[in-house]
């Protein structure tokens, strides 16, 4: 009885209040993921030389750094030269990029899958470049991106559980605290796990629903 | 028939790959309602030449003229113009592989020539309808035949109300049965007057439709003339050559 009371009275809110922090620290991260993703994979295949290089080193550079060291640099580094970030707006450019930077690699693949004579066509017919890109090449190369993409952003939810180390508390920062107040650390975290597992799933389901919904004949993801 | 005025006029193309000379001066020009057929065997040039008409392929040297008019292809909006006005047929159809037929046919007149969406949807339609394809607007490149695809690929160019179209070899990917429907679109075009020039093995078409063949070989134009002359009475030996032996060929398939 004790405990139910401490389960419906402290953990499930504290929870809900961590999960909804989560949330809104997912929901900007994937919308400025993705079209980070997206420009800098299309930079790095179809930009001018200099772009080129720029998108390289940005993928280089927030791949090749780990996200804790990364979001340790947006929030207590940057400071050092007076460039302040709130934790949760830390968070979300340090997820935004990294995330951005992985994607960019699905998006660059799946522009270098797209057959030369769709460009020719399209500029025999008097379509500019960025033109051919927006309305022919891109339309094609995200559905092809798309599964890769998707893939990150059940990445981008869980690794979204780091935040609590620049001090902005959200669904496992809760439960660090709830748990280490009453040490039950397997029941909490337990219910934690699943509750990504739920926000996995959910995700994993629109993905799916978008990739449908997306499918054009030709372009189906051909699934077993 | 009497020719008009000269609607493309294209001097002395060179065109270099890799270190090799792919166009080496290649001259020709093609009045209005004249077809004009390029022959000549594979690597002779034909497809990097007709790219370079509309500058898909940046040629190295050379000047190219619509309706006398010439073409400065550094400037980017006067390019865009030209190449509305150059209808391309390529042999593996190039369909937006995304779109649908009708969407092909619009996104053109929409993207290009700003056109309301209404009135591009009724153009794309008369396009499609003419060239048989009245019952497929809807389908995916991916669910139609390949003589299906390439009549699509004919009315989206004739959306854009091109002068002159290049066909690159418009039959060579499709199976046998399938060349008949795509030979008959071209023919009427020829018939309402279309200004054209095409690559293509199929002799007896050419000789059907062709005011002038064209032989090239080496980056070169070797010789030219009327059909009948250049497929029977050759000068050069080895535009005969090149001439008899695909006269055996088309002689078999037939």
């Amino acid at each position: 009885m004790k405990e139910l009371i401490y389960l419906f009275h402290d953990v499930f809110p504290a929870l809900m209040s961590g999960l909804w922090i989560s949330i809104q620290l997912i929901i900007p991260s994937v919308i400025f993921g993705a079209s980070m993703g997206i420009i800098a994979g299309t930079l790095s295949v179809y930009g001018h030389p200099l772009l080129k290089v720029a998108s390289k080193t940005y993928v280089t550079i927030f791949r090749g750094f780990p996200l804790l060291v990364q979001l340790y640099i947006w929030y207590f580094g940057l400071p050092r030269i007076g460039i302040y970030f709130s934790p949760m707006a830390a968070a979300i450019i340090g997820f935004s990029l990294c995330s951005g930077a992985y994607q960019s690699e699905y998006v660059r693949g799946a522009l270098l899958s797209i057959k030369k004579g769709q460009l020719l066509a399209a500029h025999a017919l008097g379509f500019s470049r960025t033109k051919t890109l927006l309305s022919v090449i891109l339309p094609q190369a995200l559905r092809r991106a798309l599964p890769g993409c998707g893939n990150e952003i059940i990445y981008l939810i869980k690794y979204s559980s780091l935040a609590y180390m620049v001090t902005c508390i959200e669904l496992t920062g809760k439960g660090k605290i709830l748990a280490s107040a009453s040490l039950k650390y397997t029941e909490i975290f337990m219910i934690v796990g699943a509750i990504y597992l739920v926000l996995v799933s959910v995700a994993s389901l629109l993905l799916n629903r978008m990739e449908t919904w997306l499918s054009v004949p030709g372009f189906e993801q051909h699934r077993a | 028939m009497t020719m008009g005025q000269t609607i493309l006029r294209v001097e002395n193309i060179h065109k270099e790959l890799g270190g090799k000379a792919i166009l080496n001066g290649v001259s020709l020009s093609v009045r209005k309602g004249e077809i004009k057929v390029l022959i000549g065997p594979s690597g002779a040039g034909k497809s990097t030449f007709l790219q370079s008409i509309n500058f898909l392929v940046m040629p190295d040297q050379g000047r190219v003229w619509l309706e006398e008019k010439p073409i400065n292809p550094t400037d980017k909006k006067a390019l865009y113009e030209y190449r509305q006005q150059v209808g391309m047929i390529f042999q593996d159809f190039n369909l937006f592989d995304h779109l649908t037929a009708l969407a092909n046919v619009e996104i053109g007149l929409i993207r290009v020539k700003g056109m309301k969406k209404n009135v591009a949807r009724g153009r794309a339609m008369d396009e499609l309808e003419r060239v048989g394809l009245k019952n497929q607007v809807l389908q995916y490149p991916a669910q139609l035949s390949g003589g299906q695809k390439q009549r699509v690929s004919i009315a989206r160019a004739l959306a854009m109300d091109p002068k002159v179209m290049l066909l690159d070899e418009p039959t060579s990917a499709l199976d046998p049965e399938l060349i008949g429907e795509v030979h008959s679109v071209i023919r009427d075009l020829a018939i309402r007057g279309m200004t054209m020039l095409m690559v293509t093995h199929q002799i007896r078409f050419a000789r059907s439709l062709a005011s002038e063949i064209v032989f090239m070989e080496n980056g070169r134009i070797l010789e030219k003339g009327p059909p009948e002359k250049m497929l029977s009475d050759a000068e050069c030996s080895r535009t005969r050559e090149f001439c008899s032996k695909i006269n055996e060929m088309s002689g078999h398939l037939c």
